[in-house]
This record gives structure tokens, C-alpha cells and sequence, in this order.
């Protein structure tokens, strides 16, 4: 048998190994970073800083001082550093510290998840024993037990909880927790960069409704917020929560050498540009680093690539393991299985874990020597997170990036220099988005009455009021609007899900035990769970055999076929009003309301393998309308006569094909929240125009972003056409094989970017 | 484009408000109605007469600005006034003799005095208590929900004062006018110490102290009231008899309280809302009613579970089913004295319950260690063949047994529990071979004991 490599040595071979080296793109080597420490800032409680000392903590990190100093100076800050660079105490000792002198005071921690909650629980009662301060600190979410609410409510001091339970179970009972809203001296905001899109919208509205109640209460909280590594960490603290704030990112935590690899899966099929697939290549790598012993965290695209890869892996490398073990980490385990392989990663028991991006977040593991992450996962800022993973303070480690072959992945992987130049992106919201706003200002209103000229952040509501009044769920007297309804609006509006009327998926196989498996909104669900349409759920194939679009439940029964399903959906763009436009040279670039008309059509079975269509059918549901913002390109009327109206078609899918990837990456949104649509003649100018529209009704600021940025999009668009190694076309960069196509799709880029036609 | 336009545009998208849903139900009220102020409300469900001009002459100047004070008059509510506001303050008397359901309300007195004579600690005692301390309070809010946004339109309740009961019934006559409702209802409130009321406890109480929190700088604070929330008490006496303990259901099936056109409660927060665009009281009256009727309703039932819970024996108002209720109910508060006096009266009957009065008794026995009576009482069940309780025959084999040391008859009793169990079968097996074990382990040593 082999003697074990140590990473170094591996790394070492990897360089020498000739099919290593082909496939390896980008092999980038991040210096160590020494750490940059502060002693103790002298105003620090005496009891917190022998506990640190105890702890063996001599001195602060610089960000972790600069975040003290600014918020005892009362200022609102937000600190931007990597994982593990001790963020969490940017928080707890400025909270401990006031804690300490006063022991009525009270802070709020908001995280995106339970899971994170319980975490810090554990962290805070650790630290807070060790102080010997008498501080009480608890979650407060679903699973806290009724008898302990009432406790919390009057006696926390530190209240740990969601921006869920905020919306629906503390702000409508405000009454009962007088005491804290009183004294509430803290709001943390941990992870802040995941409320972005509709999740952030609402929280910063949630945001909005808990300043409200603290003026009520007397109460003006400092907020302390901390992001992972975004373009905009103080622009989206300070839309969020509508308060000045300070940035921290003076990180002054140790890193050691940490590599970066860029990999991409040999071709197999040039004609095609068809790759081998990268969970294959990636569960290769990961399986050496594990065989050698080396604590790796691998990153899947999905539920079922987890469990794909973990039953692999588990087979392949159990001789070699012993009693160590390798586990799988996702949503659907059950808490208290997350927190054993937690504990176990922590300690060393788990070599190695399968995950998906639930632990992207902040979740404590330590810290692992290897990652590998299949597929790029979407963002700049997702993949540091990721790679964040791997990276002890003094050792050497190493990160993979394996690429799949979606456009976006081959862009990435064949430009490692846009990945590792840039900035990562900016999180975008937009609190003011009619829908949320409005559905917030009924929360508010039902909390306290609004009284003309009330602020409610920088919303302009006035007209708001009158409308809710119009509609007969506000009163209006004397200056005031009272809430007069009997609903209790929270119950009403979920803070995650994007649209207020979800489609139920119930499964149906087994009768008398059917069961809810997932939901799905209106929208989507007409493409993908019309009448027999195939629907994926974990791995599992079910047929849909009724749409009830009325009741909004989809019956779906399990099956198992070669094929899957693909629905064309007939949209109309109706441009309701341009709000922004710019012209370059004869194409213009514009911004503004639309309504979209959709309706599915029919649908297409697909055989997996092949890719032949082997049957199709009509769909049979009522058209959707949709008011929205979108953001379009405008191409001059002339080139339909110049290149001909059938190829202005087909360069104008290609393009879009490409474009759909490439915006969500700009703007940072998920793929479905952005929608591309090409049309030959659009209907409010004739022209042939490519749309950009927000798939959340009233928009939530991506196809502005789309339009501030359209320059950038069109020519990424362009280069990733251009280096794409096929001949003429792949799904890699246009879709589909095409004559031209690839061509076609480039001159109408450039002429979106104010060029002119050049077809040769 | 403009935000007014947006808005309409989108008017489905953004008005769209889900039916409440259904959670934990925390008020329970919809009730049918009684006759009590039959000529009330046909004069209110038939439109009120019109008035003429001159009436006015009899209003203050600043009464006359309230909207429709003529029908409020007609309601016989008048206005009470803070320095620039008002609320509506319903008021209507009853004699002591008059009949609601099955008491005249001075019957309140007689049970109030036996509570006295009784000395017993009990849930619904009002011993120490004057008549004219007791608030039969209920209210009418905009939701059935307990968050802060539900608002309480009407603070009702019924009282005895002087020589008569008084009902007297806040009510907001516009949302800005809580401070003055508060301050209106406190000030009047003053003398009482002790609210009586139907869920009062989980909903209606913790509702008006979350609507005074908002206005608390303003007016005085929330008086420590004492309280009796007759719900658990009708649940524990009638949770098996009755479909539903709703106010409604207790009153026409135990109460003898018919209600004629009644209002549902359920309609109350339309009703409110449509009041509030007309600001005539007709829309309302209905709800006024119903509420009236409510409190008035609580001092019946106040009244009758009272005798029921003090009536020692046999008697034409209480069923055996309610006595043995009873008697469990002071079993659970501890006084066992009275749980035997009741649970007496059901084994001395032929009703279905009196084995399980007599096991009972034989439990309360044991406690007291009077192994005799108690033996006495669990054979009692024994020799009843259409009883097949396994558990009286252990219990009646461990005095035998450990404090009679009858070692014959112990063993006799564990056999006959053991025969009757192992008739019974059980469907949990695991749980079986834990009860078998246990059975054939006495046997075991009591055949030891024996020296077989």
C-alpha cells in the first residue's frame, strides 16, 4: 500500500502529473497572511477580558478592535471579513460590554437560519458562563417550548431569533415584550449579505416595522451587522437598515499559502465541446485528498449530487479510512444530525463532508485543509465562501474549482482572471417595491396606527395610506390610520417565499397518505406542472396527473420514465412606460414598467440521452399577467431587412440564451428571478429588442441593475460567444448547434453595443 | 409613473387578504339569542323611527355633534366626555327579581352567601366578596386573533349596583378615541375588584391590557383585578355532555336562554366596520345587544355552577353526571371531604357511573389509610360483573395483601385481575408483556409468601 501524502506533497505531484496539468487552468497560490493584533481596549470590563485570557487571548485582531471602539462610540457599523476570522466577537464583546453595566439592557441577534441561532446559543452561553455575568441569553423561534417564551419575552437579555419570527411573532405582540423593546440597545445582523433579492426587501421593511416599534418604546437600537465578502457590504447595511454606518474590514486574522485551482474536465467529444462530467472529475479529487488522509469539504450542486457523491465516496475509500468518516450535509437532515457531523468535522472524527451550500453560512466546522467545489456556484461571492472552507490559520491549502459545462462555468473556468480580478458582486434590494412595501405597511399599520407625516424608512407611504383606506382595510380619522380589519396580516406574507400565491405539489402515489412535497409559485408552475408534465423532487420523478389552478395543488404521482418535459410559454412584453433610456449609436438601452402576458402553450417530451423528442401535448391553462420592471435592448428595425428577419430570430435566441446567464451573475440573483426574452418585432416599437424583466411582480431593482450595467453584460455576453471552442454553437454559449448561429448571436452584441453589422 | 397609478394597476396583487387562518381559536363566542330586549332590537333591526328637529333642544351643544346622538339616545346610550373627546356609554337596568334563563339574577346573592357559609377554597368561590364587587366583563373586537392590531370596539359588562344590575357597555366610536374609551372604562371600573367571564383569562383580559399598553402615558393604570373565567369550570363539568362548551351551546342547553335574532359574534367586526363608515349606531346596535346579553348570561351561569358545586346531594337541578363531575373536581383541587360527599351520591345511584364513583371513593379511602372502607368500596365494584376493571381488583388484592394480610384473598383478587386482563387483550404489544410480567410477579410472590 502507498504511504500517505501530506497536502504539500500532493500539491507537488499534482504539478508533475501530465493529465493534471492539461486539465488544470489557473493554479493560483495566495501568500500566508501574518496576523495584525491589538491589545485589549482599556475601557473592556475586567471579567470579559479575563475570560479571553483564560481562553489564551491575549490581544484583539484589528477588525475586532475597530468594531469595539466604533460601537462604545455609539456608531453603527458593519464588519466584512472572511470565515474564521473571529467574526462573531465583532458582536458579543461590544454587546457583553454594555451588558456588563447594565444589566437591564437588551440585544436582538438576527440570523437567516435556526440552525445558525442554535450555534450562536451554544458560543454565547460558553462565553457568557465563563464571564460570570448573569446574562440571560436564549433563542426565541418555532421550537421554543411555550413556557419558556414568557421568560424571554420579560427577562432576556439576549434574544436570538430569524427575521421570520420578527415578522410574524414578536412585532405583532410588541405588547408583550415592553420590557424589551424598552431597553433594546443591540439589533445584530449576522450574514447580512443573504438578505438580498425578495428575502432582503422584506427584512428591511421587517427592519422598518421593528424602528417603528422601538420609537414607540423609547428605544433607539445601534445596529451591529456582519457580511461575508460582498461588493456593497455598507450599501446594503445602510438600505437595510436605513441608519449610517461605519464599515470594519481591517481583517487582522492569520491565514496560511492557500491554492486556488482552477479545473477544467478534459473534452471528450471536440465537436460538441461535450466535457466529462464534473461530479465524476470532482468526486476523482476529492477521493485522493481523502485517500490521503487530508480533511476536504466537497461542495455538490444539489440534494441528490450529495447523496450521489457520499455513496461513492464512502464505497470507494472505506478500507482506507478507518474508523474516520466521511458524511453528507444538507437540507432535510435533521438538526440534530447537522450538529454531529458539526462536532465531528470540529474535532477530527469526519474526514470529510458532501454538502450542499447550507454550509456556505456561517455554520462552525473549523477549518478543513481541501475543498473542492463542483460547478462554479453562481457568484463570486458564493465561491470565497465556499473556498473559505479550506484554510487553517498556519497550514497550507487547497481549493478546486471544478468546472461543469453550463456557459457560465466554462466562462469562469476558461477566465480565471475575471473570477480572481473581480470584485465580488453587489447584493441588490429594493424595499420599496410596491408588493412588499405595501404588504409590510399593512404589518405596520396593524402594530401601530400611522399618523400623517409618519416616517416609514425613506418610503414615500402617504399615498399608500389612502389607497388602504380606499380598500377599506385602513380607517382613516383625524390625521390617523387605524388598522380595521379582522385578518392578521403577518399570518398572510412569508418573508422567503417570492410569490404570495404559491401552486401545493401533493403526492398522490399511495392513496389515503398523500402527502405535500413542495410548492411552486403560479407562475413557474405553468411550465413545469401543467397536466403530465414531469416534476423532479430530490432525485425523484413524478408525473403530474392534475393541475387544480384554482384550488393551486398540483397532484403529482411517482414514476419512473427516460424522458423529461419541456413547456414553451408564449410571453407578451407590453412596455407600459420608459422611465430611463440611453442610445448608443442606433440602439437603444431602456428601463421601465411591463406587463407580461404568458401562456403556456404545449409541451415537449425530451429523452434523456438523446435528446429526441419523442411526444408533446397542449397545455391548457389561462393566460398569466404579470406587472413588472424590465430593462431591454432595442436593435435598429433596419437590420431585419440587412441580415434577414429569420436569422435577426436566431441571433436574437442565441443571444439571449447567453445573456440569461450572464445578468443573474452580474446582478447576483438566482437564475429564475431574471427573465430573458427575445422578440423580432416588439410590440411597443416594431424593433427587435432582447427584454430583461424581474420575475417578482413590481420588480425588485434587477433589471435597473441590468440597465446600469448593460455595457458590462453585452460584452461578456460577446466574449464568452467568442471563447467558446465550439464550432457553431453548443449549450455552452448559444444553446443549440446552429449554422451561424454563433455569428449571428455576435453581431447583433455588438450592434446592441453601438457597433455596426459585419456578417461576414 | 405615478405611485397612484401603480397602485390601482396592482390593486389585486396588493389588497389580496387571505381568510384569517385557522389557528389556536382564542375567543369563543357566535352565539344564538335570547329575548331579553326583544322590543330594543326590533325597534334597532326595523330602523329607527325618525326624529324630529326638536329633540335637539335636549341635547348639550357638544352632544349635538356626535353623529346620530338621537339613536344613540333611542339605545339608551349617552356620550361621556374627556377634554376634546367622547366615547358611547350604553346603559340598561334590570331589577334583581327579573328572570334570565333559569335564575332571577338575586339569586347571585344566595349563592354568593353560601359560598360564604361553604368555607371552602374553590375556583369559583367568591367568598370574602360583595355582590357589587364582581365584573361579568366581555368584550367585542375587530378580529378573533390576539395580536395588537385586534382592537376592542366594546368593553361590556353587567353588575349589581345598588338594587338593581346594571349593564354598562363602552363602546369606541371611532379608532381615535381609545384614550378616552380607557380612560372612560377605568374611571368607571374603579369600585369593582373581581372580573367573572367566558375565556376572559387566555383572550379578553390579555387583549385590553395589549390595547392599553398603547395609550398607558395617557390613562390610568389597569386595575389588579381578581378572576373568576368561567370556562375551565364548564369545561370540567361538561366537556363530555356537550357538543362544544361555547357560551352559546352552555347557555341554551343548561341555562334555559333562548336567543331571538341575535347577532352572531362572528359578524361583529363587519358590523363595527360598517358602523364606522356611517357612524350610525343601527349598523351596530345589533352587537350591542349580543353583548348585553353575554354578560348578563354570565351572571346565570356564575349562579348556577355555584349550585352545582355547592349542592352536597341529590338534588332537581344537578344530573349525576355533573355531581360525579364535581366531585372529580374537587378530587383535583384536593378537597377530599367534598369529593366523597359527591362521589357518594353517584354510588349510592344506578347510574352508569357509580363503579367508577365507588373506585374513586376507594382511592380517597386508601389515601386516608382507612383500609376497610376503602377494601369495602373496591369489592363493591368487584362483585359487579359487568365491571371488568382489572385495576380495582389490584388495588383491592395490595390492601389485602400488604395491610389486611389476607394473603388467600390477595392472591384470589391478583388472579381474578389477571383473568379479567387477560380477557380484555391489548393491542400494544410491548406494553402487554410489561402488565403480564408484573401480574404473574405478584402471583409469584404471593404464592411465596403463602409457602406454596
Amino acid at each position: 500500500m502507498l504511504r500517505k501524502k501530506q497536502l504539500p506533497e500532493l500539491l507537488k505531484a499534482w504539478k508533475q502529473n501530465e493529465r493534471m496539468k492539461e486539465n488544470i487552468v489557473q493554479w493560483t497560490t495566495i501568500p500566508p497572511r501574518e496576523p495584525k493584533t491589538v491589545s485589549f481596549p482599556v475601557e473592556m470590563d475586567e471579567r470579559i477580558m479575563q475570560t479571553l485570557q483564560k481562553r489564551g487571548i491575549s490581544s484583539l485582531y484589528t477588525h475586532q478592535e475597530t468594531a469595539f471602539r466604533h460601537v462604545e462610540e455609539g456608531k453603527n457599523i458593519v464588519t466584512v471579513t472572511p470565515t474564521a476570522s473571529g467574526k462573531s466577537m465583532c458582536y458579543h464583546l461590544p454587546v457583553l460590554q454594555t451588558l456588563s453595566k447594565d444589566p437591564k439592557a437588551r440585544a436582538l441577534y438576527l440570523f437567516p437560519t435556526k440552525a445558525l441561532a442554535q450555534d450562536q446559543k451554544s458560543e454565547l452561553h460558553e462565553l457568557v458562563n465563563e464571564t460570570g455575568l448573569t446574562i440571560k441569553a436564549e433563542t426565541y423561534d418555532g421550537d421554543t417550548p411555550a413556557n419558556i417564551r414568557q421568560m424571554v419575552r420579560t427577562a432576556g437579555n439576549i434574544v436570538i431569533t430569524n427575521p421570520d419570527m420578527l415578522h410574524s411573532a414578536i412585532l405583532p405582540h410588541h405588547t408583550k415584550w415592553v420590557a424589551f423593546f424598552e431597553h433594546l440597545k443591540f439589533v445584530v445582523i449576522d450574514e447580512l449579505h443573504t438578505y438580498r433579492g425578495v428575502f432582503g426587501s422584506h427584512v428591511a421593511n421587517v427592519i422598518r416595522r421593528l424602528k417603528r416599534i422601538c420609537a414607540f418604546y423609547g428605544s433607539n437600537p445601534r445596529f451591529i451587522c456582519t457580511s461575508a465578502t460582498i461588493a456593497n457590504p455598507l450599501e446594503l447595511a445602510e438600505r437595510i437598515t436605513e441608519e449610517p454606518m461605519e464599515l470594519v474590514d481591517n481583517n487582522g486574522a492569520p491565514t496560511g499559502t492557500k491554492h486556488f485551482i482552477f479545473y477544467n474536465p478534459p473534452i471528450v467529444n471536440r465537436q460538441l465541446n461535450i466535457r466529462r462530467s464534473a461530479t465524476l472529475e470532482a468526486r476523482d479529487i476529492a477521493s485522493e485528498l481523502l485517500g490521503n488522509g487530508i480533511q476536504t469539504i466537497l461542495f455538490a450542486r444539489s440534494r441528490v449530487r450529495v447523496e450521489i457523491l457520499l455513496t461513492y465516496l464512502q464505497e470507494l475509500i472505506r478500507k482506507k479510512l478507518g474508523p474516520k468518516s466521511i458524511q453528507g450535509y444538507r437540507g432535510g437532515y435533521l438538526p440534530q444530525q447537522r450538529r454531529q457531523i458539526e462536532k465531528g468535522l470540529r474535532q477530527g472524527d469526519i474526514l470529510g463532508v458532501v454538502s450542499t451550500n447550507a454550509l456556505e453560512l456561517g455554520v462552525d466546522i473549523g477549518q478543513l485543509q481541501a475543498c473542492v467545489i463542483t460547478g462554479y456556484p453562481g457568484s463570486v461571492a458564493s465561491t470565497w465562501q465556499q473556498a473559505g472552507r479550506a484554510g487553517r490559520r498556519q497550514d497550507e491549502s487547497v481549493v478546486v474549482l471544478v468546472g461543469s459545462s453550463s456557459p457560465l462555468d466554462q466562462y469562469v473556468i476558461q477566465h480565471p482572471e475575471y473570477f480572481l480580478d473581480r470584485n465580488p458582486e453587489s447584493a441588490r434590494i429594493n424595499p420599496d417595491n410596491l408588493i412588499i412595501l405595501v404588504d409590510h405597511l399593512k404589518c405596520a399599520a396593524y402594530e401601530l396606527p400611522f399618523k400623517k407625516g409618519d416616517q416609514f424608512g425613506q418610503a414615500e407611504i402617504i399615498e399608500i395610506l389612502d389607497f388602504l383606506v380606499e380598500e377599506q382595510i385602513l380607517h382613516h380619522s383625524r390625521g390617523k390610520y387605524f388598522w380595521m380589519n379582522d385578518s392578521f396580516p403577518a399570518n398572510n406574507i412569508s418573508l422567503r417565499s417570492a410569490a404570495q400565491e404559491n401552486v401545493v405539489i401533493i403526492d398522490s402515489t399511495e392513496r389515503g397518505q398523500e402527502k405535500v412535497i413542495g410548492e411552486m409559485d403560479r407562475f413557474s408552475s405553468m411550465t413545469l406542472l401543467h397536466e403530465e408534465a414531469i416534476y423532479l423532487h430530490q432525485g425523484v420523478q413524478y408525473q403530474v396527473e392534475k393541475l387544480d389552478y384554482e384550488e393551486k395543488k398540483a397532484f403529482v404521482r411517482e414514476v419512473q420514465v427516460d424522458y423529461y418535459t419541456d413547456a414553451n410559454l408564449a410571453v407578451q412584453l407590453k412596455v407600459l412606460e420608459v422611465d430611463k433610456i440611453r442610445t448608443k449609436h442606433e440602439t437603444d438601452l431602456a428601463y421601465g414598467d411591463v406587463t407580461v402576458n404568458a401562456m403556456a402553450t404545449i409541451f415537449k417530451k425530451i429523452k434523456f440521452e438523446t435528446h429526441e423528442n419523442i411526444g408533446s401535448g397542449p397545455i391548457h391553462l389561462p393566460e398569466e399577467e404579470l406587472h413588472t420592471s424590465a430593462s431591454w435592448i432595442s436593435l435598429p428595425e433596419s437590420i431585419l431587412q440587412t441580415i434577414g428577419h429569420e436569422e435577426v430570430e436566431r441571433g436574437l435566441t442565441g443571444a439571449a440564451h447567453v445573456l440569461q446567464h450572464v445578468a443573474p451573475l452580474l446582478v447576483m440573483c438566482d437564475r429564475s428571478d431574471l427573465h430573458v426574452v427575445p422578440q423580432r418585432k416588439a410590440v411597443h416599437s416594431g424593433m427587435p429588442t432582447i427584454f430583461f424583466y424581474d420575475r417578482y411582480p413590481g420588480g425588485i431593482g434587477l433589471s435597473e441593475q441590468v440597465y446600469e450595467q448593460m455595457e458590462k453584460v453585452l460584452l461578456q455576453a460577446e466574449q464568452m460567444i467568442a471563447s467558446c471552442p465550439c464550432h457553431s454553437g453548443c449549450p455552452s454559449c448559444i444553446g443549440n448547434v446552429e449554422e451561424n448561429g454563433k455569428e449571428l448571436a455576435l453581431s447583433l452584441l455588438r450592434v446592441a453595443q453601438g457597433g455596426t453589422i459585419d456578417v461576414s | 409613473m405615478s405611485l397612484k397609478n401603480k397602485l390601482n394597476r396592482m390593486k389585486k396583487q396588493l389588497t389580496h387578504v387571505a381568510p384569517e387562518r385557522e389557528t389556536t381559536p382564542v375567543v369563543e363566542v357566535t352565539e344564538e339569542k335570547v329575548s331579553t330586549q326583544k322590543v330594543l332590537d326590533d325597534v334597532v333591526l326595523n330602523e329607527l323611527p325618525v326624529e324630529e328637529d326638536h329633540k335637539d333642544h335636549f341635547y348639550s351643544k357638544r352632544d349635538q355633534e356626535i353623529p346620530h346622538y338621537d339613536k344613540w339616545d333611542l339605545l339608551q346610550a349617552s356620550s361621556f366626555w374627556t377634554e376634546h373627546d367622547y366615547v358611547m356609554v350604553r346603559e340598561v337596568k334590570y331589577p334583581l327579581d327579573h328572570l334570565h334563563g333559569r335564575y332571577r339574577f338575586e339569586e347571585l346573592f344566595t349563592v354568593m352567601e353560601e359560598w360564604e357559609d361553604a368555607g371552602l377554597s374553590h375556583p369559583l368561590s367568591s367568598s370574602g366578596k360583595q355582590p357589587g364587587d364582581l365584573l361579568f366583563f366581555d368584550t367585542e373586537t375587530t378580529g378573533l386573533n390576539g395580536g395588537v392590531g385586534n382592537t376592542i370596539f366594546l368593553l361590556g359588562y353587567s353588575k349589581i349596583e345598588k338594587n338593581e344590575v346594571v349593564v354598562r357597555q363602552h363602546f369606541l366610536p371611532d379608532p381615535f378615541s381609545e384614550i378616552a374609551l380607557y380612560q372612560s372604562f377605568l374611571d368607571d371600573v374603579r369600585t369593582s375588584k373581581d372580573l367573572v367571564t367566558y375565556n376572559g383569562k387566555a383572550f379578553d383580559w390579555p387583549q385590553v391590557k395589549t390595547r392599553h399598553t398603547l395609550v398607558r402615558d395617557d390613562v390610568p393604570e389597569l386595575p389588579l383585578f381578581g378572576h373568576i373565567d368561567l370556562l375551565h369550570g364548564a369545561r370540567r363539568l361538561w366537556k363530555n355532555e356537550l357538543v362544544s362548551c361555547r357560551l352559546s351551546i352552555v347557555e341554551q342547553e343548561k341555562l334555559h336562554i333562548i336567543r331571538e335574532h341575535d347577532v352572531p359574534g362572528s359578524l361583529a367586526p363587519m358590523l363595527y366596520f360598517d358602523y364606522l363608515r356611517e357612524k350610525d349606531p343601527t349598523e351596530i346596535a345589533g352587537v350591542l345587544v349580543h353583548n348585553e346579553i353575554d354578560v348578563l348570561s354570565l351572571i346565570t351561569l356564575y349562579t348556577h355552577m355555584s349550585k352545582l358545586v355547592l349542592a352536597g346531594e341529590r338534588n332537581h337541578f344537578s344530573s349525576l353526571d355533573e355531581i360525579f363531575e364535581v366531585a372529580r373536581w374537587y378530587e383535583a383541587l384536593g378537597a377530599y371531604e367534598e369529593a366523597k360527599k359527591h362521589y357518594k351520591v353517584v354510588a349510592k345511584s344506578t347510574h352508569l357511573l357509580h363503579n367508577k364513583a365507588k373506585a374513586a371513593l376507594g382511592h380517597l379511602f386508601k389515601r386516608e389509610k382507612d383500609w376497610d372502607r376503602a377494601l369495602y368500596c373496591f369489592e363493591a365494584v368487584i362483585r359487579d360483573k359487568s365491571s371488568s376493571n382489572e385495576e380495582v381488583c389490584v388495588e383491592a388484592a395490595k390492601i389485602c395483601e400488604h395491610q389486611l394480610k389476607d394473603l388467600n384473598k390477595a392472591l384470589v383478587y391478583t388472579q381474578m385481575a389477571f383473568e379479567r386482563w387477560q380477557k380484555k387483550g391489548s393491542l400494544l404489544r410491548q406494553k402487554q408483556k410489561v402488565e403480564r410480567d408484573a401480574y404473574e410477579k405478584r402471583i409469584q410472590r404471593l404464592k411465596q409468601k403463602m409457602g406454596k
